[in-house]
């Protein structure tokens, strides 16, 4: 097991800058998930701590130790890749032993750490058969398998769920979580899947346009997102974002004509003026939901309802604003009604609009 | 398809094969009764088929010496054109400063035909001292620029991941290379034998003006020398034929399937 660290790591394809210098420290054990939307440099930044792609400046440290020159398979970590990359004209077996074949490792013991692996994995029944032969979660077990006999310091998984079919991306998220529970290896983890990110992550380290938007565990990203693109990134659905005014007397106001005045007070004298507000949609209350003391109550038009069971989504206009709302199911509502909403101002956020950070 | 549009490409196949399979028929019917090609009335069916003419061929010229010969030079092309083409198709699938100019360079190869260059090649093999010898014959069948643009293509078609993968597990370029590209390339390592084999197999021109000494010559002078020296063959010259062309035929019957799928894919992916 290591500790994995990022110093002002930059990659850039000739004058194209995709990386830029990003800081990032992973414990010992810990599973880290970097997160965001596509191109924003998070494979990038696996494949470099991988040694698939050099770096164009900054260090990797892995155990405190530069890799940065270090040949990939000197750094002893293993990858699951999103197509699995099993080798097709090998058995599950030789699959799993391939690598260890490579390192001299005796044949004995390849045999018995393939054999601990697949007990693990469930792969018994499969281990003759050939990667064509396979569904796409005994596949993707394999590719696990593949990693666990290596026994690294270093997991890294490049969004290894994406292929698979959402029900079997459920189960899958569940055991890597036990898996990792079991082996305690450090893990990276890359992917675009918010809801992977939350469920799997020790902590999550959001990334934008090359830049770490914020690292945090999932309750801090979601209570506390520090960027406006955080705020949008994580959730589903995501949170509201409506124009917010800050007047000279402290209160800002949120919404324009249509909408209400908050008391402000403790945002910075030198904050500017234009300002952008954000809530969650389960902090927004609608019908029997709302309560005395919560915040503002405002009148919106409510456009959509989506009942999905366990809650029903409300989209609604406020002042000509998206406000997507999540209640319980037994409220009623329906398209075209003008609601009384209730917006839970303490667990509000208020960002710079021209900065996108956190106030 | 329809039975009446199946019926139709079947027609039109089976009798372009009677056209194409024809010669090859008649080569062997006089090969086994003697006939000549001008008697009438033509018969299919040979009269009286015997074994007689390949006998024949077999002891008016030193049949073991030529084959034994063309062999070995086949042998010896297929193996290094297998690990050279697979090597230089293999660079040809990574970014390196210049690889353009590499791939233009070597289309430009592929359009100056053999016989333009076989005063230089003659030369280079005599410096090399290699006149008169079979590393002499075989040295300009060592590399094929079609087998290594194949290559390339199949290689291309094997997923970055899976090279990147081994990577991390531990192998070098050259393991990669062997345990896993050419595995996963099975159409290119057939196409590639069966080109490098019959090439080799059926070269005259350049074996002809290398070669001085029978001891060295290969199947094709080995017909000429039969040809030039006996007037009335014609039984034992088609069975001779027949004995040149069996093996070319056999190995590619035997790959036949890979080669066409790696025909195709080079064809497409190229």
């Amino acid at each position: 097991m290591a500790t994995v660290s990022f110093r002002a790591l930059v990659k850039a394809y000739g004058d194209l800058e995709v990386v830029h210098g990003i800081n990032l420290d992973v414990e010992d054990g810990e599973f880290v998930v970097l997160v965001g939307p596509s191109g924003c440099g998070k494979s990038t930044s696996l494949r470099m701590l991988a040694g698939l792609e050099d770096t164009s400046g900054g260090d990797i440290l892995i155990n405190e130790k530069v890799v940065n020159e270090v040949a990939p398979r000197d750094r002893d970590v293993a990858m699951v890749f999103q197509d699995y990359a099993l080798y097709p004209h090998m058995s599950v077996f030789e699959n799993m032993a391939f690598s260890l074949r490579y390192r001299k490792t005796p044949k004995a013991e390849i045999t018995t750490r393939v054999m601990e692996a697949a007990d693990i994995l469930g792969l018994e029944p499969l281990l003759q058969r050939r990667p064509k032969q396979l569904s796409g979660g005994q596949r993707q077990r394999v590719a696990m398998g593949r990693a666990i006999v290596r026994k690294p310091q270093v997991f890294l998984f490049d969004e290894p769920l994406s292929n698979l079919d959402a029900k079997l991306r459920g189960s899958m998220r569940l055991e890597m979580k036990k898996l990792h529970r079991r082996l305690g290896v450090t893990t990276l983890y890359v992917t675009h899947d918010q809801i992977e990110a939350m469920t799997l992550a020790d902590r999550v380290v959001v990334m934008n346009n090359g830049h770490i938007d914020q690292v945090g565990t999932p309750d801090e990203v979601y209570k506390s997102p520090k960027t406006l693109f955080v705020a949008g990134f994580i959730g589903s659905p995501t949170m509201n974002v409506l124009p917010a005014i800050r007047d000279a007397d402290g209160s800002v106001r949120v919404g324009g004509a249509d909408g209400f005045s908050i008391d402000r007070s403790d945002i910075p004298e030198d904050a500017p003026q234009n300002l952008v507000f954000g809530i969650r949609p389960e902090e927004v209350f609608v019908g029997e939901t709302i309560l005395d003391d919560k915040g503002p109550v405002v009148t919106a038009i409510v456009d959509v309802v989506e009942a999905q069971g366990p809650d029903t989504l409300v989209f609604a206009s406020l002042g000509g604003h998206d406000l997507t709302i999540r209640t319980r199911p037994d409220v009623k509502v329906k398209a075209g009604d003008a609601v009384q909403v209730q917006l839970n101002i303490s667990r509000s956020h208020l960002f710079n609009k021209e900065t996108g950070r956190t106030l | 398809m329809s039975l009446r549009s199946r019926i139709f490409t079947h027609a039109i196949l089976i009798s372009v094969c009677f056209f194409m399979l024809l010669p090859i028929y008649w080569v062997i019917k006089t090969s086994v009764s003697g006939e000549n090609l001008f008697v009438y009335p033509p018969s299919i069916i040979p009269a009286d088929p015997n074994m007689f003419y390949y006998v024949e061929a077999w002891y008016t010229v030193d049949f073991v010496q030529l084959f034994s010969n063309s062999f070995l030079i086949a042998t010896l092309v297929v193996i290094v054109n297998l690990v050279l083409n697979a090597m230089a198709g293999y660079a040809l699938t990574k970014h390196f400063p210049g690889k353009s100019l590499v791939m233009s360079f070597l289309l430009m190869s592929m359009m100056i035909p053999f016989h333009a260059t076989i005063i230089p090649a003659y030369l280079l093999t005599a410096e090399l001292g290699l006149l008169n010898s079979k590393l002499g014959i075989a040295l300009p069948a060592l590399s094929h620029i079609v087998c290594i643009l194949l290559f390339k293509s199949n290689f291309e078609a094997v997923p970055s991941s899976l090279i990147q993968a081994a990577r991390l597990d531990g192998l070098s370029e050259w393991q990669i290379l062997t345990k896993i590209m050419i595995p996963l390339s099975k159409p290119a390592v057939a196409t590639n034998i069966i080109l490098s084999f019959i090439w080799s197999w059926n070269e005259f021109l350049w074996p002809l003006i290398v070669v001085r000494s029978p001891d060295q010559q290969t199947m094709p002078l080995g017909l000429v020398s039969f040809l030039a020296s006996f007037e009335d063959t014609t039984g034992s010259l088609y069975a001779f034929c027949v004995l040149v062309v069996l093996p070319s035929m056999l190995v590619f019957l035997l790959a036949q399937k890979d080669f066409i799928r790696g025909l195709t894919s080079g064809a497409t992916k190229g």
